[in-house]
């Protein structure tokens, strides 16, 4: 029972990062721009936010300066992969290597390998308890005990995607993804849009970057980011782009990390390999997503994508 | 005349403006930007050694950018090279640690086997998804890249660590197993073979019906597709094609620089991405490659002597090479801007000149 | 009164100029038809007055008034609506929901007398308003039907329902009957006969110069980026028009003697069907033969069935049922290149999509679809000599005009383009061709000689499959005519003896019964 309580802990703390790169992802693939440049714009927003903390002591500083960082981030973006039309692919990649190179490079300046925030922040005290169901047996256990964010996270995944299907702005994006040209001709600023859509990404992801490196570790190294932003890319492909259906991809990806983390336990020597567990359950579920949606195609050839 | 200038204009102004913004950011934290520019030249390509290095340095960096260049010409976002390149570098080194005392050539050879069948067979599975399921192929490899990078950790952590290092390592590679360096330098065979690659790629590029093929590929899929060209079947060749390429980096840069296999292995941010940027550089063609590459490594061994001289952190150039990237995205200058005209004018005058100057 | 006139309107892309300072004048209540060739710079024009794009030099006026348009938006504002020749639709949404892209109604609440809006939209009210008006103009549409399912004569009813929701005075029509029946023509005509009636005023593009005698109350004529005549549509004829756009007389249809086909059958299809993504079937039931110097044509209207069948037929799709049987071998679901090495041709339907590589040179899309043959790649290396000897003589031949010999099929006009499958597919010498909208979107010139080269095929004693939505190519061309509806084969006919409302009957899935 402990363990089960454990794993589904597991799953909502490690989902919640991606499901937050997922809702605000899922803008910028829908108004057809791939923004690859997710995982470098989670890693710079846990970056930013450890270093303004580490400066100030103020988590709410912290915090604002990622998101203003990552606005930044997402303008260089779009002003590349929109306005220049700049491959985005290319674009995306270029921004990844830039802000590891940029966090590297002050680190190294301000002679630190690391950032260690175990002084400013207590990880303890961000755990927010929730009177009632704290004391609920087993369901206490998994439900509470997260920071704010994470909870701020699964009540987005409904706002965002009420945002998507119920407002002008999401409908836009939507339209401009699927048919600009119908966009233009009725005087919808396309790029305006896709700006739009890129920056809702930035803006969670800065606010993954913050659950990642303040949040859960109080601590901000290098690799810390670990492919979480492609792996939300590719939750993305399989919803296609949908809030609440990526989010669930995004959350196969976080029981898949919490078995494997919960399981090593017991591995023994081959615990190692269970590292590389929740890539490869990414793998199969592409597979299963494409081969879902292409089953019933008649058509010969690849799509330009 | 004009689509030639506009092009190495293309190509020359990312690299000057990333260059200039790395010397404001030196500027900003107190460093003198010539000084630093002025060792990274020198050490890296004035100096006879550093040269020598910066070329031993090159070798696995134009196969990572032929395997890029392969897929990314046909329009295939073959992503894993790094990966593919670390499996094949990894048991190329198994093969090479694990037998002693063979005769070098054979054990180099079948090291070299080893490595780059284990690329092609890692470039297999993302060539598979898409061409039988048309998986998105960018999404799969740059997972299958961190699967195999957790596949390698645990076998040098386990299986085949060297227990009697200090961090995680595998043993060094037998004496037999390893390229010799020449001219006592840091060159090996490896460079050679590198070359002879190179070669044989140009002509598959420029002058076969495969490289005809990828070119229609990449250019419009639908195009080749109702001409008869079976589009998946020539992604499965492409796939291996660029596995091969990039487990024979793997193979060669354990071969010939590394001899053991360590966390730091493919350096940061790694072979593969190093190969990518050099292949967006050369513009995916061959000869560009080669050049990209003599400039991209001289940039990996001067920052070294940046950082033994200087003390502006090396990761300068880690910024200036991803500057290069995000100024390469863009054509920063069409063929009709006014400077291209004005060029056009000087070199045509220049041509003119030199045309006289041979008659006479 | 002129409610709108254009004043030297040039414009200019690089060096190439696209209108050349035109000055015209639009009456209000009038029905303007603007004729022209493809590439006479028509769209441009109207691109222009519809804020897509601004004059290089020149001035605009609308309603007395000098304007300047930044976005279709300013050109709604005063008036001005555009049904383009490509609708501007967004399929997964409903009609409604088109119809009030960018002018969205919000959801309100009343506090005492303040009504305050919010972010949601407000959909039984969008719904309610939309529907009035398609009923005002009785255009007969369920506004909540998606885009997606509803036929594409409908669709043009929404395009035009958006510009009269947004109470356009001015409607701007690009090619607006290319895609209907002759009997939705002939609908259409009454709709903006009935449009003008209640003051609309209308400006529409179009290369049909029946319609222009029919419709119009003035006509004016683009040559090459210029206007080289108005009139008024009483005083000229079919034949003068025709002179104006292309400059030259031109033979309207080109004459085919029906001779006696052979009795040989070459290329077979039984009982073919195929589905789409949905699992909907897109073409069932469809048998025909081809016998050797024969044209079937097949005509339709677009999004019939017509270009899955092109597919299937290609390789490019593949069938859930039937048989294609091509001189007595059983040739379903090969591979294109199986096909090509069989002696099958294909001129796709879309040229630049599936017929040419646009950033490749002319030579490299010559030898495409015969790069299999030895003679282009000895020992799989590129024979440069013998490929480029290979396009000049087809150039030559097939009198394609290229100004940069070595340069890419992006710097060639449609006719020429179209030349370049021609002269690739043709001189190939199949057995069969299956040859889809061989005309579509070219020069008056290269219709004429595309034309004869597919009679001259026929001569030749090839064996030929004629797909095309325009009606009288299928009819002067063809030796028997199938007609498909719904994704079926509705009726056949012997062309000599059919006429168009015949076809026309047909193509709108009525069939007489004897």
């Amino acid at each position: 029972m402990d363990l089960i309580a454990n794993i589904l802990y597991d799953t909502i703390y490690h989902s919640t990062p991606v499901i937050l790169l997922v809702i605000g992802g899922v803008y910028a693939y829908k108004a057809n721009v791939l923004n690859i440049a997710m995982e470098g714009m989670l890693l710079f927003g846990a970056f930013s936010s450890a270093l303004m903390i580490l400066s100030t002591g103020s988590l709410f500083y912290g915090l604002l300066f990622a998101l203003i960082v990552n606005i930044f981030i997402g303008l260089i973006f779009s002003y590349f992969g929109i306005t220049r039309k700049g491959n985005v692919i290319i674009v995306g990649i270029a921004i990844n290597l830039l802000t590891s190179a940029l966090a590297a490079f002050i680190l190294k300046v301000k002679g630190m390998a690391i950032i260690n925030l175990s002084e400013q922040v207590d990880i303890a005290s961000l755990k927010v308890n929730i009177p009632l169901i704290k004391d609920i047996p087993f369901f206490g256990d998994v439900l509470s005990g997260h920071p704010i964010t994470t909870y701020l996270t699964f009540v987005l995944i409904f706002v965002l995607s009420v945002v998507m299907f119920r407002t002008k702005f999401g409908t836009y994006v939507r339209v401009v993804g699927e048919n600009e040209e119908a966009a233009k001709s009725i005087g919808i600023k396309v790029n305006l849009i896709k700006y739009s859509a890129v920056i809702v990404g930035s803006l969670t992801a800065a606010l993954a970057g913050y659950n990642l490196a303040i949040e859960r570790l109080a601590l901000y190294t290098n690799t810390m980011s670990a492919g979480r932003g492609f792996i939300a890319i590719a939750a993305i492909y399989c919803g296609r782009g949908k809030p609440k259906l990526s989010s669930i991809y995004a959350i196969i990806f976080g029981l898949a990390k919490a078995l494997a983390i919960n399981f090593k336990l017991f591995a023994g020597p081959i615990s190692g390999l269970f590292e590389a567990i929740p890539y490869l359950v990414m793998v199969i579920v592409l597979l299963m997503a494409s081969y879902l949606d292409n089953k019933n195609s008649w058509k010969r050839g690849y799509p330009n994508e | 005349m004009k689509k030639t200038i506009s092009n190495i204009l293309n190509v020359f102004m990312p690299i000057l403006l990333a260059f200039l913004i790395g010397a404001i950011i030196m500027i900003a934290i107190g460093e003198n930007p010539i000084e630093v520019y002025g060792i990274l030249i020198e050490k890296s390509l004035l100096d006879q050694k550093g040269l020598l290095k910066t070329i031993h340095t090159a070798s696995p960096l134009i196969l990572t950018a032929l395997a890029i260049a392969i897929s990314f010409k046909a329009n295939i976002f073959n992503m894993g090279v790094e990966g593919q390149m670390l499996l094949g570098g990894f048991f190329a080194g198994v093969i090479g640690f694990t037998f002693e005392g063979l005769n070098p050539v054979i054990h180099i050879t079948l090291s070299i086997i080893v490595g780059v069948t284990v690329g092609i067979l890692f470039a297999l599975i993302p060539a598979i998804l898409k061409a039988k399921f048309k998986v998105n192929e960018l999404v799969v490899t740059l997972m299958l890249n961190y699967a195999a990078l957790e596949f390698v950790r645990f076998l040098a952590e386990g299986p085949f660590r060297d227990h009697s290092s200090g961090y995680v390592s595998t043993p060094m590679i037998s004496e037999s197993s390893m390229f010799k360096r020449l001219f006592e330098s840091e060159i090996t065979l490896f460079t050679i073979i590198v070359l002879i690659v190179f070669v044989i790629m140009y002509f598959v590029f420029k002058k076969t019906k495969l490289g005809y093929e990828i070119e229609a590929i990449g250019k419009n899929r639908d195009f080749s597709e109702a001409t008869g060209m079976n589009v998946g079947k020539k992604i499965i060749i492409i796939f291996i094609i660029s596995g091969a390429l990039s487990g024979l980096a793997g193979a060669g840069h354990m071969m010939s620089d590394q001899m053991r296999f360590t966390m730091s292995f493919s350096g940061n941010p790694g072979l593969g991405w190093d190969g990518m940027l050099i292949s967006l550089l050369g513009m995916h063609s061959p000869l560009g490659i080669i050049v990209a590459a003599v400039f991209y490594s001289a940039l990996i061994t001067g920052s070294e002597s940046i950082a033994v001289f200087t003390s502006v952190p090396r990761e300068i150039i880690l910024i200036i090479q991803s500057l290069i990237i995000l100024f390469l995205s863009i054509k920063m200058i069409s063929k009709n801007a006014k400077a291209v005209a004005i060029l056009e004018k000087i070199t045509n005058k220049i041509l003119r000149k030199d045309n006289k100057g041979v008659k006479k | 009164m002129n409610i709108i006139e254009t004043k030297n309107i040039t414009k200019k892309f690089g060096i190439f100029t696209a209108n050349d300072s035109i000055t015209l004048n639009v009456k209000q209540g009038d029905i303007l038809a603007i004729a022209g060739e493809n590439g006479a710079g028509k769209t441009t024009l109207m691109n222009m007055l519809y804020g897509l794009s601004k004059p290089t030099s020149g001035t605009l006026h609308v309603k007395g008034q000098e304007v300047s348009f930044n976005s279709p938006l300013d050109a709604i504002n005063l008036g001005l609506g555009m049904v383009h020749q490509h609708f501007k639709l967004v399929p997964s949404l409903s009609i409604y929901e088109n119809v009030l892209l960018g002018i969205e109604i919000k959801k309100e609440f009343k506090i005492k007398n303040k009504s305050f809006s919010l972010p949601f939209i407000d959909k039984k009210k969008e719904i309610k308003k939309v529907q009035e008006v398609a009923d005002k103009y009785k255009l007969e549409l369920d506004v909540t039907d998606l885009i997606k399912d509803i036929s594409v004569g409908s669709q043009q009813r929404v395009e035009i329902l958006k510009m009269l929701y947004r109470n356009v005075d001015v409607l701007i029509l690009d090619e607006p009957t290319a895609v209907l029946t002759p009997q939705e023509v002939d609908d259409f005509i009454l709709n903006l006969k009935e449009l003008k009636a209640q003051g609309k005023t209308i400006i529409m593009i179009t290369h049909k110069l029946r319609e222009v005698m029919e419709l119009s109350d003035c006509v004016a004529v683009l040559k090459r980026g210029a206007l080289v005549a108005t009139l008024k549509t009483k005083e000229t004829s079919e034949k003068e028009l025709s002179r104006l756009m292309v400059g030259r007389d031109v033979l309207l249809t080109v004459s085919k003697n029906h001779k006696k086909v052979d009795t040989e059958v070459v290329y077979k299809v039984t009982n073919l069907e195929t589905k789409n993504e949905l699992g909907k079937k897109v073409l069932s039931d469809i048998s025909f033969e081809i016998k050797k110097g024969e044209i079937l044509g097949v005509a339709g209207v677009e999004g019939n069935g017509q270009s899955e069948l092109a597919k299937v037929l290609c390789g490019l799709m593949t069938t859930s049922n039937g048989n294609v049987i091509y001189k007595g071998e059983n040739i379903t679901n090969m591979w294109p290149i199986n096909l090509r090495k069989k002696g099958i041709s294909f001129v796709p339907e879309d040229r630049y999509v599936d017929g040419l590589c646009l950033d490749m040179t002319i030579a490299d899309n010559i030898i495409a679809g015969n790069h299999w043959n030895e003679t282009y790649f000895k020992h799989k290396l590129y024979q440069k000599k013998i490929i480029n000897k290979e396009r000049d003589n087809l150039k030559e031949k097939y009198d394609i005009r290229i100004s940069d010999i070595d340069g890419n099929v992006s710097s060639l006009s449609g006719g020429n383009a179209q030349k370049i499958i021609i002269a690739r597919e043709f001189s190939r010498n199949p057995d069969a061709l299956i040859i889809s909208q061989p005309t579509r979107g070219v020069d008056v010139g290269s219709i004429e000689f595309i034309h004869s080269e597919i009679l001259k095929m026929q001569e030749e004693n090839k064996a030929i499959l004629l797909i095309s939505s325009e009606l009288s190519e299928v009819m002067t061309l063809s030796d028997r005519i199938i007609v498909m509806y719904k994704g079926a084969i509705i009726g056949e006919v012997d062309a000599a003896n059919s006429t168009k409302e015949e076809l026309g009957l047909l193509m709108a899935g009525i069939k007489e019964e004897a």
